[in-house]
């Protein structure tokens, strides 16, 4: 007979039926697969190489070095990839939010028949795989002169995240009670006073949230760089890092360099995430969810 | 504020904004304003779209009826000698092949992982804040890193992975080399990278149950797998079916992973359509012959589109 108790969570599958044992054991497990690959990316980056070619492989030592960053920053043009991958995430992401709030507004709040036709095109276009696209965007970008420069990187890569953009943000400005708007209008604003003075204020954490999600996408983006930087003019710590992986050292493929611009890449993400983490979750599932 | 207060007089006071909440259009002079405002909100978004994503696509389509190869010098319709070539080709079948599998397989994994971490992740216990934010690292990863990553860690001589297993069962773990071993990895790599995504999002889905339900189901006497089962399942299910539709088009747009994991390797074992327009276009400069690939890939993904809209009437998804 099972009494029903007074669990705040009653529907816990796991604490009810196995326990708060097995709940540990399954979260333990969780975090080692989660987090043992990033131990073994920062372990591997502070090692010298010819630490890393022991069998069986060293664990845990306090033989630490820092050269491998130092090596990197001499062989590479360091101070150009990282700039480039600053200037694309930010930009990009400031251009994608920008133009996908436009539109999100036009959407949620201006409806006609075939109104949601259209939002639906736009969002769907997000499955249009992008290495498609690739050969025609690279003689369109030759044709402009943005070929292996960071505003035709920006015009693209921005391009590709405003479906998605979109689509949540039209969600978040839905639930901004139109009540609001109406005031403002009934106050004598026009059009652009309500976007600054209203509208941004209270949709702010949606906006932030999606300012960082596509600063996560821009940075992490491999394709367009790869395919239409030549030079570190715009190539970005992405592509430097399939240019180190196919370098040579006396042992092999480098692995201390590949796993140091590794960790150069990923701390700074990791960083943005650990901070917002419920930001980008509100961001990642609002588009689904609400939508 | 009388909110019945008469809309013509709002009209009179500002000439901008017209009718009141949501803006409902139909003809006339000042409505044509607010489809003026709609275009000039919107068009930026369409004209990026269109122009980095929507004509390619044509440009493409059209490309794929061609020879175009850059470094051979030919520039001729060929009509459909591209498909037709594609199933003597070595490379395309290995890639055909495996893409299915490759999405089939990680899809169909990332959905029942991403599930029962979210279900861990819902449970309260102590350490459940700290579980939920690391849960984000596998995402926030760039993806060509992660590929290193696993490529440095399963590595068959210094790898940590294939020591663990010859350490627990004494067997040399050969993943990246042999053709399946290879395949596998890919995979888990793939689940180890977007499951949690999926818990992500089915964990704000479990959010949404409400608790009342399973209080019923209790006092009316199911255990713990009656109310799963009868409750959490079904009112999951549409998230589910959403998800996996958006995941397997993903997945077939994949590159990043296999590019940095085994480049298709062994051979072409692990090798998938995404990659392989690459190869062909980006290295053999074959142009032509890859945009042919990805009007296959195109299909596909228009494959999946219509069964999702399918699935979606069937089920009335109202996400």
């Amino acid at each position: 007979m099972v009494v029903p108790q007074k669990t705040k969570l009653s529907f816990d599958f796991f604490s009810k039926r196995f326990g708060k044992i097995s709940t540990y054991f399954f979260f333990i497990l969780f975090s080692l697969i989660v987090l043992l690959p990033f131990y073994w990316l920062v372990r591997s980056s502070l090692l010298q190489a010819k630490d890393l070619l022991k069998i069986p492989p060293i664990y845990f030592t306090l033989d630490l070095t820092p050269r491998n960053f130092i090596t990197l920053a001499e062989q590479i043009p360091f101070y150009e990839y990282t700039r480039n991958s600053v200037v694309l995430a930010l930009g990009s992401s400031l251009v994608s939010v920008s133009i996908s709030y436009m539109a999100a507004y036009a959407f949620a709040r201006i409806r006609f028949p075939g109104s949601n036709f259209l939002l639906w095109t736009l969002i769907l276009s997000l499955a249009l795989p992008e290495i498609g696209t690739i050969v025609p965007l690279y003689r369109t970008l030759n044709a402009f002169k943005l070929l292996d420069t960071l505003n035709g990187l920006i015009l693209v890569l921005s391009s590709a995240m405003i479906p998605f953009t979109v689509w949540v943000l039209v969600s978040f400005i839905k639930q901004v009670p139109y009540e609001i708007e109406e005031a403002a209008i009934v106050d004598g604003a026009n059009i652009f006073q309500i976007f600054w003075r209203v509208l941004i204020p209270v949709t702010a954490p949606g906006l932030v949230t999606m300012l960082l999600i596509n600063f996560v996408g821009a940075w992490n983006n491999l394709l367009f760089p790869l395919s239409f930087s030549a030079s570190p003019q715009s190539k970005t710590l992405s592509v430097a890092i399939t240019e180190v992986y196919a370098g040579y050292s006396p042992y092999g493929k480098p692995w201390e360099l590949i796993t140091t611009i590794g960790v150069v890449m990923v701390i700074p993400v990791i960083i943005l995430v650990l901070f917002s983490q419920k930001a980008i979750v509100r961001g990642l599932t609002g588009g689904a969810i609400k939508g | 504020m009388n909110k019945k207060s008469n809309p013509i007089e709002i009209s009179q006071v500002n000439s901008t904004l017209v009718k009141v909440s949501p803006w409902r259009l139909s003809l006339g002079k000042l409505a044509a304003r607010r489809y003026l405002l709609f275009i000039i909100l919107v068009a930026p978004a369409f004209l990026l779209r269109i122009s980095t994503a929507a004509y390619p696509i044509l440009q493409t389509i059209y490309l794929g009826f061609t020879n175009l190869n850059i470094l051979g010098g030919t520039n001729e319709f060929v009509g459909l000698e591209n498909y037709l070539q594609m199933p003597y080709d070595y490379g395309v079948r290995g890639a055909f092949t495996f893409t299915v599998i490759f999405v089939l397989a990680s899809t169909i994994l990332n959905l029942v992982i991403g599930l029962l971490v979210a279900l861990l992740l819902n449970t309260s216990f102590s350490w459940r804040p700290f579980a939920r934010t690391i849960n984000l690292i596998p995402w926030a990863i760039p993806t060509i890193v992660a590929g290193y990553l696993f490529r440095w860690l399963l590595d068959d001589q210094f790898g940590m992975i294939p020591h663990w297993v010859y350490i627990t069962t004494g067997e040399r773990m050969v993943a990246l080399i042999s053709p399946w071993g290879a395949r596998i990895s890919v995979i888990l790599v793939q689940v180890w990278k977007e499951a949690p995504f999926m818990a992500i999002v089915f964990l704000a889905g479990l959010q949404g149950i409400p608790e009342e339900l399973y209080d019923a189901a209790i006092v009316d006497g199911a255990n713990v797998w009656q109310r799963f089962w009868r409750i959490t399942i079904p009112l999951v299910a549409p998230l589910v079916i959403t998800l996996g539709m958006f995941r397997i088009v993903w997945s077939l747009a994949n590159f990043d992973l296999i590019f940095g994991l085994t480049f298709g390797g062994p051979g072409v074992a692990t090798s998938v359509l995404s990659l392989r327009i690459f190869q062909e276009g980006i290295l053999f400069f074959k142009f032509g012959f890859a945009s042919a690939i990805s009007v296959v890939l195109l299909i596909l993904v228009g494959i999946t589109g219509l069964i999702a809209l399918r699935l979606f009437r069937r089920y009335d998804v109202t996400y």
